[in-house]
């Protein structure tokens, strides 16, 4: 099977479940927006895909290959970290001529070519970078390997906003000629909304939900008018959250609209990705 | 085996370029410090210094800790496994510390042979006699003392500072149990033989010859026991 599958993965930090018997699997071919808030797990999952941590249970197969401890895989597979693992020390051309070695599918001159556009010096040391090119340099070596998979672990951060839609346009042009399968783990939902094909919502160690975003905005909606009218309209629905204001009152549903009466003062409305992921995982936080 | 190349070849050519910073800084250091003594003496006569290993035991020493501090993160960032790092690392160790072994043995010699008063840490113990044990001895040294050093900061990062303080406070009650054993309790003759077992293990037999090969193999039991425990703990080593 051509995916990352994810099989029951566990991990605990000390009284924390990190994650909590995960299962699910990232398909070939698509771009995946993977989602959820701070400490919700996506950093840990990644990790683990990446072999940088170990789960406690479960495994991780990528092209039905082990994750863990497997060189099989390092031509398949490569993240992009938010942390910094390069050696700061390096130039980032060093970097270029090192990583060309690693990875057979690296295109050194496809990196300079990217960080041409980028305006990124490529004759500074990593440290010497700001936070934003420092960034922009992790971009670039993604955007140069031409892997399977390639997971972006917030990949905008400290990036002005011209970088960034640049950054979105080399990611789906790469796309359009390799269709690799490219994971965006991201709180920058809107800036994605219209670039991911597919959304993994992942909240407190455990999968909230996988869906085809178009679908997941077709079934998504929210409907407002007196709060009497609208609590009347949500019995038997999949309410994931309300707003209220005085007497009006607007709810998040997911499901099959219910056509209104002509005498209804309720009005329905789209939602969006960013809605939709505030409702789902505003329980029990702010 | 292309991978394995390319993390070896990573991993030596980016520490190689200090080596030469690190032995320009030593000799210029004790030229200023032999003509500054000298000037102020009004003579050269005695001026002079002895086991010059001793500052290359520190500078591998800082490379087995920075061996893993580094460089680890850098290789798994890139998809390496432990067990590729661990290879890449050791060979690491074993090429800086066969190159500056090299330096060291070459040095020591033509110093001696400028200045027959000037002692290595290979000659004040075991003579000039023989160059290619002089090296070899000097290379299992270092690699002991790199993989020693890699092995303690593997152990502070896998079990944490409270941990490693407490495992430090234990050696060191160890330590003076030992001594207390060899004070207190084990008789004169226990402590001869365990004197001349280890005097032997050091190639200084009991009929007075030395015998150039124990040392050389005793290092090589220490490197291997040193080399085994931190492949047990790198594979188990996360990312921190």
């Amino acid at each position: 099977m051509n995916a990352i599958q994810i099989k029951n993965v566990s991990k605990q930090y000390k009284d924390v479940m990190a994650l909590d018997d995960v299962s699910f699997s990232f398909e070939y071919g698509k771009i995946y927006g993977f989602l959820g808030r701070n400490g919700a797990g996506k950093s840990t999952l990644i990790n683990i895909i990446a072999n940088r941590i170990f789960a406690d249970s479960g495994e991780i197969l990528i092209d039905n290959d082990l994750a863990k401890e497997n060189m099989n895989v390092h031509e398949k597979i490569f993240c992009m970290s938010e942390v910094d693992l390069y050696d700061t020390s390096l130039k980032i051309k060093d970097h270029f001529k090192w990583i060309e070695k690693f990875y057979n599918s690296f295109n050194k001159e496809k990196a300079f070519e990217i960080a041409e556009k980028f305006n990124l010096d490529t004759n500074k040391r990593f440290k010497a970078l700001s936070k934003g090119y420092q960034s922009i340099f992790k971009l670039t070596v993604a955007l140069a390997i031409d892997v399977p998979y390639v997971i972006f672990d917030e990949p905008v951060l400290g990036l002005d906003a011209n970088h960034r839609e640049l950054f979105y346009n080399l990611l789906l042009k790469d796309y359009e000629e390799s269709e690799n399968t490219i994971i965006i783990a991201t709180h920058l939902i809107e800036e994605v909304a219209n670039i991911i094909e597919e959304v993994v919502l992942i909240d407190k160690g455990k999968v909230l939900l996988q869906s085809n975003v178009d679908s997941l905005l077709e079934m998504g909606y929210s409907v407002s008018g007196p709060a009497s009218e609208v609590d009347a309209y949500c019995i038997d629905k999949n309410v994931i959250g309300d707003d209220e204001l005085g007497n009006l009152k607007i709810a998040y549903i997911i499901g099959k609209k219910t056509q209104l009466s002509k005498e209804s003062h309720l009005s329905f409305a789209n939602m969006n990705l960013q809605k939709l992921f505030v409702k789902l995982t505003e329980k029990g936080g702010n | 085996m292309k991978k394995l190349k390319s993390i070896i070849q990573y991993e030596c050519m980016t520490s190689f370029k200090y080596i030469w910073m690190f032995y320009a800084i030593q000799y210029l250091s004790v030229g200023f410090i032999s003509i500054g003594i000298g000037l102020v003496l009004g003579n050269f006569d005695d001026i002079g210094t002895n086991f010059l290993e001793i500052n290359t035991l520190i500078y591998v020493g800082i490379l087995g800790v920075l061996g893993f501090h580094d460089d680890f993160k850098m290789l798994i960032q890139n998809g390496f496994t432990r067990k590729y790092i661990f290879i890449a690392t050791i060979s690491m160790f074993c090429f800086i510390s066969g190159t500056m072994a090299f330096i060291d043995t070459v040095v020591a010699n033509m110093l001696h042979y400028i200045n027959s008063g000037y002692l290595s840490l290979y000659s004040s113990l075991y003579g000039y006699e023989n160059i290619f044990m002089n090296w070899l001895w000097l290379f299992l040294l270092y690699v002991a003392f790199c993989s020693l050093l890699y092995l303690v900061i593997l152990v502070i990062n896998k079990v944490g500072k409270v941990i490693s303080i407490y495992l430090g406070v234990i050696f060191g009650g160890i330590i003076l149990l030992v001594v207390a054993l060899f004070r207190y309790v084990f008789t004169a003759e226990v402590i001869s033989d365990i004197l001349k077992l280890f005097m032997e293990v050091m190639g200084f037999m009991a009929n007075g010859t030395i015998n150039y090969i124990f040392p050389v193999l005793t290092l090589l039991v220490f490197v291997t026991i040193l080399a085994v425990g931190s492949y047990t703990i790198i594979r188990r080593t996360e990312l921190g």
